[in-house]
C-alpha cells in the first residue's frame, strides 16, 4: 500500500517539513556563524596536495575516513593519500591544518600505514559522496552533492550534506571554482541517515532516533525509493519493530523483492515482529525453497504457527486471520485479563480477550471496555453474555466470512477449529484487505511502472 | 508495464496464479515478453530498418559483417547490463555517478540523453516517413502520435496497447519472409558475414558506424540495467533475464539480417544502392506483398515507432531521476517527480518538434542519429566495461580477465568506427 490513505495529507507533511528546514533550524550547527565561515568542501577537497608541515608536498588526498559513533557529528579519523603511487592512511590526529586549498600535517616524518576498512567507519568520498542518503526531515531519497567539514568540538567533523543540483553542476568546473563552497541548500547531518558503508552500517544514534519518530507508513516510502545496499543498510539502522511495522506497509512485490535480497536470518527476524497474518500473506508468495531457509532460520514455534498460516488459501478465513490472539480461561480473573492486554498493547489487534472453558472451547470475547467496567477480583465467567461473537472455521469461504461480518456488525470474527478450540481471528482491516486483492484494487505494482 | 499485466491477472481472479511463486510468475513474463525482447525489437525501430536498408541497398552483401558484429556486441552487452542491475541492484546512471563522480554521472546522463533524444526524433521520423506512405501530413501524423504516446504511457491502459505495439513491430518479421522469397544469393551473404571488406568511402565507414549505433543502442543498454533494478529481479532471476535478453538480441540480429538481405537482392540488384525515400524502401518488400509492400512497411514503421517511442522517454526520464535521487516512474504524482515528467514532456516535444521543421531529411535524420548513437556509445560503454570489473560492486559476478579483454575490443571496435567517421567528415 502507498503512502497513507489520504494520499493529499502526505503531501501537506512533506511540504510543511521542507520550508521548515529551508528556513533554518535553530538548533542546527549550521545556524552558528562560526561553522557557516568555516566550511570545507569535501569535493573540492579530493585530490588536493597533503603537505608536511614546512609545506613539501607528501601527496595528493584521496580520501576522507570519518568514524561513526555517539557523536551526532563524524570526526575525521583519516586521510587516504596517494604518496607517489601507493595509497596510504594518514591518521587524522597527524592533521595540523585542513583547507579548501590543501592539508598541513604537524609533523615532517609521516607515518605511512596500509588502510583497512574498519567497522564503523567510513570513506566520504567512496561512501557517502553521490550516494543516496535519506533525508529524514524532508522524508525523501536523495543523492549528495557535497559533504562539508567544519571544526566542531575541537575536531574535524562532518555537518552538513548539500543536496542541490547546483552544487553538483559546480564540481564539473575546473580549477578553485568547483572548490568553492555553495552551502545554500544544506542539511544537517543530524537530519541524514546515511547509509553507506564498506564493512557494516553507520549508525548515527540522532538520526535513529529521528527515524524512530515516523510513522511506519513515511518509513515504507523511503525504503522503496532506496536502492541497492542502501536500501538492505537503512533497514539494518531501524529499530527491529518498527523495521516491521513499515515492512507491514510495503507494496507486496516491493517487500517481496526486499526479501530476496536480504539473508534469510534477517528476513526471519523481520516476519517473526510482523503481524503473522501479513507475514503469512508475504511468505505465501514467496518461491518454496526461499520460504523454506527464512523458515529454518525462524523460531521454531512460530515457524510452525506461520507455516499452517502459510498452508491456508487466502480465499479462505484461514488465509486472512491472524493467529495473534489473548486467550484466557473462564476462572482467570478480570484482572489478570488486562493484564495480559496491557503486555500485548504493541499489538493493534488488543480490543479484548478471548475466553475459552476448561477444555479449550471458545465461550465468549470479551471487549476492553467491559474488563475495565468490571471489578478487577471479578472471574471472567461472570462477564460471559451476549452479544456473543460470530465464529467460523477456517475453511469458511471469504464471501461467507463477509456475510457474517456483515450480519454481526462486529469488529472481529473468531475462527474456531472443528473442536471450538480458537485458532485466530479476521478483522476488519484483515478484510478489506483480502476483498481490495480480490478486486484488483491495489493493482499490486511490482517496481516503479517504469519501464513496461 | 508489468505492474498492470499482473493487476489484471488478479482481476481474472486465477486462484492458482496467487499461489504461484514470484518467480514463476516473472519467468512466465520474461517468456511472453521480456525487456530484452521488447528491446530486441525496439532496436528494429525505423531508424534501424532504415539503417539496415541503407546498408543492404548500397553494399549489399558485402558489409555484413558489421551486422554480425554489432550483435555479438549487443549481446553481451545487454548481458552485462542485465548483470550489473541484478548484482548491484542500481541504475547505470546513478551507479556512475556514485563510482565516477560528479564529472562522470553527468557526461554519462548527457551522453544518454543526447543519444535518446536522437532516437526518439528518428522514431517520429519513422512515424512521418509511414504517414506519408498513407498519404498523410506529418503535421498531423508526428503531433497525434506524440500526444498519442504520452497519453497511453502516463494512462493505466498502457499494458494492452503496448501488445498492440508489439504485434505491429513484429510485422518485420516479414522481411524473413520476404529474405526467401526474393532469392539472395545465399553463398554471398554467408561470405560478406563472415569477411570484414569494406570499401573505404565516407558512406561505407558512415553506414558501418550507423549499423553499430542502431543495434547496440544506448537507451537499451540503460533500459534494461534499470528494468532488471525497477522489478527486483534478484539473482535467481538472471538465468531467466539472461535467456530472454540473449533471445532479444539474436532477434535483432536475425531480422536485421534479413532486411539487409532482402534489400541487397530486390533494392541493390535492381540498381537503387541509395534510399532517399521511405517509399524505395519499402520496396524491397515487393515481392512478398506485391502491391500492398508500402503499406506492410508503413504498419510496421508506425508499430516499431510507438513502441520504441513509448519506451524511451521512460527510460531517460528514470536515468535523469537517478542521477539526481532516487529513480522516478510513472507510479509516482506529478508534484512528487516533477523532474520525471518534465524530462518526459521536453524529450517527447522536442523530438516531435525536430521533424516538423518544414524539409527536415527524414531518411537522413533516420541514419545521423544512428551515428550520433555509436558516439555517445564510447563514454557508456567505458563506464559499464569499469563497473563490470569492480569487485566491490560485482563481487563474484565480477567480469573475468578474458571476458575484459573482449569487451575492450568491442569499445576499441566502436571507437574506430567513430574516429574514422570524423575522419571523413572532417578531412
Amino acid at each position: 500500500m502507498k503512502a497513507t490513505v489520504v494520499p493529499g495529507i502526505t503531501s501537506v507533511t512533506k511540504v510543511a517539513k521542507v520550508t521548515q528546514r529551508l528556513v533554518g533550524r535553530k538548533d542546527s550547527v549550521l545556524a552558528r556563524k562560526t561553522v557557516r565561515e568555516s566550511l570545507v568542501s569535501v569535493a573540492g577537497l579530493i585530490g588536493r596536495p597533503v603537505r608536511d608541515l614546512e609545506g613539501r608536498d607528501i601527496g595528493h588526498l584521496v580520501d576522507i575516513v570519518v568514524r561513526h559513533s555517539a557523536d551526532t557529528y563524524p570526526p575525521v579519523s583519516g586521510l587516504i593519500v596517494k604518496v607517489e603511487k601507493r595509497k596510504s592512511f594518514i591518521n587524522g590526529a597527524r592533521i595540523s591544518s585542513l583547507t579548501q586549498d590543501e592539508i598541513r600535517l604537524s609533523s615532517t616524518k609521516i607515518n605511512l600505514e596500509d588502510f583497512k576498512r574498519r567497522e564503523g567507519e567510513s570513506l566520504l568520498d567512496a561512501d557517502v559522496l553521490d550516494h543516496q542518503i535519506v533525508d529524514v526531515d524532508g522524508l525523501r531519497v536523495v543523492r549528495s552533492s557535497d559533504l562539508y567539514l567544519a571544526p566542531l568540538d575541537k575536531e574535524i567533523r562532518v555537518v552538513g550534506v548539500d543536496i542541490s543540483f547546483r552544487s553538483l553542476v559546480r564540481r564539473l568546473f575546473p580549477g578553485a571554482l568547483s572548490r568553492r563552497p555553495t552551502p545554500e541548500h544544506v542539511i544537517d547531518w543530524a537530519t541524514v541517515a546515511s547509509l553507506a558503508d564498506g564493512t557494516g552500517v553507520v549508525r548515527t544514534s540522532s538520526s535513529r532516533s529521528k527515524l524512530s519518530q515516523l510513522r511506519p507508513a513515511d518509513l515504507a516510502d523511503l525504503i522503496e525509493d532506496l536502492e541497492g545496499r542502501e536500501q538492505e543498510a537503512f533497514i539494518e539502522m531501524l529499530e527491529p519493530g518498527l523495521a516491521a511495522d513499515a515492512l507491514e506497509e510495503m507494496e507486496d512485490d516491493e517487500l517481496q523483492g526486499l526479501l530476496r535480497g536480504l539473508p534469510a536470518e534477517r528476513s526471519a527476524a523481520l516476519l517473526e515482529k510482523m503481524e503473522p497474518d501479513e507475514s503469512a500473506e508475504i511468505l505465501r508468495d514467496l518461491a518454496d525453497d526461499h520460504r523454506e531457509s527464512i523458515f529454518k532460520s525462524m523460531d521454531a514455534k512460530v515457524a510452525r504457527e506461520l507455516r499452517k498460516l502459510v498452508s491456508f488459501d487466502e480465499k479462505l478465513a484461514g488465509g486472512i486471520m491472524t493467529t495473534h490472539l489473548l486467550i484466557t480461561v473462564e476462572t482467570d480473573t478480570v484482572a489478570h485479563a488486562l493484564k495480559l492486554l496491557v503486555e500485548n498493547r504493541e499489538r493493534d489487534i488488543s480490543d479484548g480477550v478471548v475466553v475459552v472453558d476448561g477444555r479449550g472451547r471458545l465461550l465468549d470475547h470479551i471487549q476492553v471496555v467491559e474488563l475495565v467496567a468490571a471489578k478487577p477480583t471479578a472471574l471472567l465467567s461472570t462477564l460471559i453474555g451476549a452479544p456473543f461473537p460470530t465464529a467460523v472455521t477456517p475453511d469458511t469461504k471469504l464471501e461467507d466470512v463477509v456475510e457474517e461480518f456483515g450480519n454481526n456488525r462486529g469488529s472481529s470474527i473468531i475462527v474456531i477449529d472443528e473442536k471450538s478450540k480458537p485458532v485466530g481471528r479476521i478483522l476488519a482491516d484483515d478484510l478489506v484487505d483480502a476483498l481490495a486483492e480480490e478486486s484488483g484494487y491495489r493493482g499490486a505494482s511490482q517496481g516503479n511502472g517504469v519501464l513496461s | 508495464m508489468s505492474a498492470k499485466l499482473e493487476s489484471e491477472k488478479s482481476n481474472s481472479a486465477n486462484k492458482s496464479a496467487a499461489k504461484t511463486s514470484n518467480k514463476i510468475r516473472i519467468g512466465a513474463f520474461l517468456a511472453v515478453m521480456g525487456p530484452g525482447i521488447i528491446a530486441g525489437l525496439s532496436d528494429d525501430d525505423p531508424a534501424g530498418i532504415t539503417t539496415y536498408s541503407q546498408l543492404g541497398a548500397q553494399f549489399a552483401y558485402r558489409m555484413l559483417w558489421t551486422l554480425v558484429i554489432s550483435t555479438f556486441a549487443l549481446i553481451l552487452f545487454q548481458d552485462l547490463g542485465a548483470r550489473i542491475g541484478v548484482v548491484t541492484r542500481q541504475g547505470l546512471i546513478g551507479l556512475v555517478r556514485q563510482k565516477y563522480g560528479a564529472r562522470a554521472g553527468l557526461l554519462a546522463v548527457v551522453s544518454l540523453v543526447l543519444a535518446n533524444l536522437g532516437t526518439m526524433t528518428a522514431e517520429f521520423a519513422g512515424i512521418a516517413t509511414a504517414g506519408q506512405l498513407f498519404g498523410f501530413s506529418k503535421y498531423i501524423t508526428v503531433p497525434i502520435s506524440a500526444v498519442l504516446v504520452s497519453f497511453l504511457v502516463l494512462r493505466s491502459s498502457f499494458a494492452r496497447v503496448e501488445k498492440v505495439f508489439f504485434v505491429l513491430s513484429a510485422v518485420f518479421f516479414a522481411y524473413v519472409i520476404a529474405g526467401f522469397m526474393s532469392h539472395p544469393h545465399w553463398g554471398t551473404a554467408l561470405h560478406g558475414m563472415v569477411t570484414p571488406s569494406m570499401p573505404l568511402t565516407h558512406d561505407a565507414v558512415y553506414i558501418a558506424t550507423a549499423t553499430l549505433g542502431t543495434t547496440l543502442a544506448p537507451w537499451g543498454l540503460a533500459f534494461i540495467q534499470s528494468y532488471a533494478v525497477d522489478k527486483r529481479l534478484t539473482r535467481d532471476d538472471l538465468k531467466l533475464l539472461r535467456v530472454d535478453v540473449w533471445t532479444g538480441s539474436l532477434l535483432t540480429g536475425v531480422i536485421g539480417f534479413f532486411v539487409i538481405v532482402t534489400c541487397a537482392a530486390t533494392l541493390n540488384a535492381h540498381g537503387t544502392t541509395n534510399i532517399t525515400d521511405a517509399a524505395q524502401a519499402a520496396a524491397a518488400l515487393k515481392p512478398l506483398a506485391g502491391t500492398l509492400a508500402k503499406d506492410l512497411f508503413a504498419v510496421g514503421l508506425i508499430g516499431a515507432a510507438l513502441l520504441a517511442a513509448s519506451i524511451l522517454p521512460l527510460s531517460t526520464a528514470y536515468s535523469i531521476t537517478d542521477l539526481m535521487g532516487r529513480p522516478s516512474g510513472v507510479d509516482d504524482k506529478l508534484e512528487e517527480a516533477p523532474l520525471f515528467y518534465a524530462t518526459f514532456g521536453i524529450l517527447t516535444v522536442i523530438a516531435a518538434v525536430l521533424i516538423l521543421i518544414p524539409g527536415a531529411p527524414l531518411i537522413t535524420i533516420l541514419i545521423v542519429t544512428q551515428i550520433l548513437n555509436a558516439v555517445l556509445l564510447l563514454p557508456l560503454l567505458l563506464y559499464m566495461y569499469g563497473i563490470s570489473k569492480d569487485k566491490r560492486l560485482m563481487g563474484e559476478f565480477a567480469a573475468t580477465r578474458n571476458m575484459r579483454g573482449i569487451y575492450l575490443a568491442i569499445i576499441a571496435i566502436v571507437g574506430v568506427c567513430v574516429a574514422a567517421m570524423l575522419w571523413f567528415t572532417f578531412f
